[in-house]
């Protein structure tokens, strides 16, 4: 049984590895991975005065969430589109597995351009890391979080646009309500429960918390903690969504 | 629908929306069957999935390889999904490579293939980890004469090894050529399964003697006029005599021409077709199934 595991798991690499390849560089991920999260930060961020301990992680997060959710709607709905998609159901991999490998490939992706963000822009503003870290695991957690979000809704649509039109359902709520940009407690009060239901504001509670404390903080693991659980959610729920819907 | 196949190749035939593809995504996994059950290589097609689609190769319709990556690349990507040993990959992927002739340009994109390329990589792709049985979706539709000519051998080849193959088609005469047995689909429901042999006598009401003689004019007239022929069509300047009993009919046509100071230039006996047994048994006109396929895929050709 752990053996089976172990191999399945290799396969869902060599997925993730073929999606790398294949998709990275597709047009959408440049528009909606980078320029998006891009313009909201210059429009909502850089015109106010605001804390570098704020804007950083806020738009860290924002990365990864248009960055993750972007790649899966090439990574999966063009791979349905295509007919390649058939190829990896016919392949001894289960649903699961497969949906793991869909995911490692959005992780990935959220990884480098959390990377291609970060080490620049807290050189830039003068952001010291405190604990680096906490910063990876909040990053990593979030990255796969938001990546098995991505292959949720995708496992929905047919079309590309059409995951990223059900994307931003998600993603722009998520961005407003969240805290991105502003500290969660100058929210008004009835925001601030709505902000509690959405898996963005816990990474970027997160991550502010790395960057502004050296040491574990109960809020950090409660973070740490209400993120997994999210992603094990998506992972479940992609599971079977991409089950129901393929067959 | 009842199927029993092994160590053969075995066609399905059938018009658009019959049922053929959707048997097939059905025993490869690909579709979750609502009644009934099926075995695949001894596994249960519900039960044990994975281990079903560990011993069956999978040819789909469309070719579904990556375009961004080359072929190498692609087989490579095969072999791991399928789990081949990590030191045999390689391996593998040259000598099918080889087989299929695309060694000399294995590194390029396959966006660069033409459509016959692209179907043999296909193909190659889903032998990567030998399997015993090989589905095979339309495999030949809308490709050139020389690349449908070197999968139909290929067909033959995995049939020598004892590789059972799983072939749909609505090209009646490749079914005819490779099939050791046919099945006829018509609405989800198997209509007859045997040989292609068996089917052509099946429909066989009548036989037939196709002659030609050293003139034309006028013989059609009386042609018909003698007692022991029931029907009679012109073809070219062949006559096609449709007969009760060819052994009979052949000696008194040859005293008809010396009667007629006539030479006979060629005869010989037709049996039906195939396509003569398809059309007899599913009502459905060979033509417009072929044509059917062709709108969607244009340039389709039998060689």
């Amino acid at each position: 049984m752990g053996r089976e595991w172990f191999k399945g798991l290799v396969k869902a690499f060599y997925i993730a590895k073929k999606d790398a390849k294949v998709y990275y560089f597709k047009a959408p991920n440049f528009t909606y991975g980078l320029l998006i999260p891009i313009s909201l930060f210059l429009a909502f961020a850089m015109a106010g005065q605001m804390n570098p301990k704020l804007i950083v992680p806020g738009l860290v997060s924002l990365m990864l969430l248009f960055g993750t959710t972007s790649i899966e709607a090439v990574a999966v709905v063009l791979e349905k589109q295509t007919g390649t998609f058939d190829r990896l159901l016919a392949a001894p991999v289960s649903y699961f597995i497969l949906v793991v490998g869909k995911t490692l490939a959005g992780f990935f992706f959220g990884l480098i351009l959390a990377a291609v963000v970060l080490f620049p822009l807290a050189a830039v503003s003068g952001t010291m890391v405190l604990n680096p870290f906490l910063a990876l695991i909040a990053i990593a957690i979030t990255s796969l979080a938001f990546s098995a979000l991505g292959v949720l809704v995708s496992a929905y649509a047919k079309w590309v646009p059409e995951a990223q039109m059900l994307s931003n359902f998600l993603r722009f709520p998520m961005v407003f309500l969240s805290g991105t940009f502003t500290a969660l407690e100058a929210l008004p009060s009835q925001l601030q429960v709505v902000a509690r239901v959405l898996p963005f504001t816990y990474s970027v509670e997160a991550l502010r918390s790395s960057i502004a404390q050296p040491a574990v903080t109960y809020t950090y693991i409660l973070d740490i903690v209400a993120l997994t659980l999210f992603a094990i959610v998506m992972l479940a729920l992609s599971t079977k969504i991409l089950e129901k819907r393929v067959t | 629908m009842n199927l029993d196949s092994d160590g053969e190749i075995f066609g399905f035939l059938g018009p658009n929306g019959a049922g053929k593809t959707t048997t097939l995504r059905l025993l490869t996994g690909l579709t979750k069957p609502t009644s009934g059950s099926a075995k695949v290589a001894g596994h249960d097609i519900l039960a044990e999935s994975v281990k079903v689609r560990e011993c069956v190769g999978v040819v789909h319709e469309v070719s579904n390889i990556y375009d961004e990556m080359s072929a190498w690349d692609n087989l490579i990507f095969a072999s791991q999904l399928y789990g081949v040993p990590k030191d045999q990959r390689e391996k593998k992927a040259k000598e099918l490579m080889k087989l299929f002739g695309l060694h000399e340009r294995c590194k390029d994109r396959v966006g660069t293939y033409s459509r016959g390329m692209k179907r043999r990589i296909t193909i190659a792709a889903a032998l990567i980890h030998e399997p015993g049985i090989l589905f095979l979706d339309e495999p030949t539709t809308g490709l050139d004469v020389q690349s449908s000519r070197m999968i139909r051998n290929l067909v033959k080849e995995l049939d020598k090894n004892g590789s059972t193959v799983f072939l749909t088609t609505h090209y009646i005469e490749e079914a005819d050529q490779l099939c050791q047995r046919v099945a006829i689909i018509s609405q989800g429901r198997i209509v007859t399964v045997d040989s292609p042999e068996k089917l052509k006598v099946s429909v066989e009401k009548h036989q037939i003697i196709e002659v030609s003689f050293s003139q034309v004019e006028d013989l059609e007239r009386r042609l018909t006029d003698l007692n022991y022929v029931n029907k009679i069509t012109q073809v070219g300047d062949k006559f096609r005599l449709h007969v009760e009993n060819t052994s009979e009919a052949i000696p008194l046509l040859v005293d008809f021409a010396r009667e007629n100071g006539l030479k006979i230039m060629s005869i010989n006996t037709l049996k039906p077709s195939l396509e003569d047994a398809f059309v007899e048994i599913t009502g459905i006109a060979a033509e417009a199934m072929a044509t059917e396929k062709e709108q969607t895929k244009k340039g389709g050709n039998l060689g």
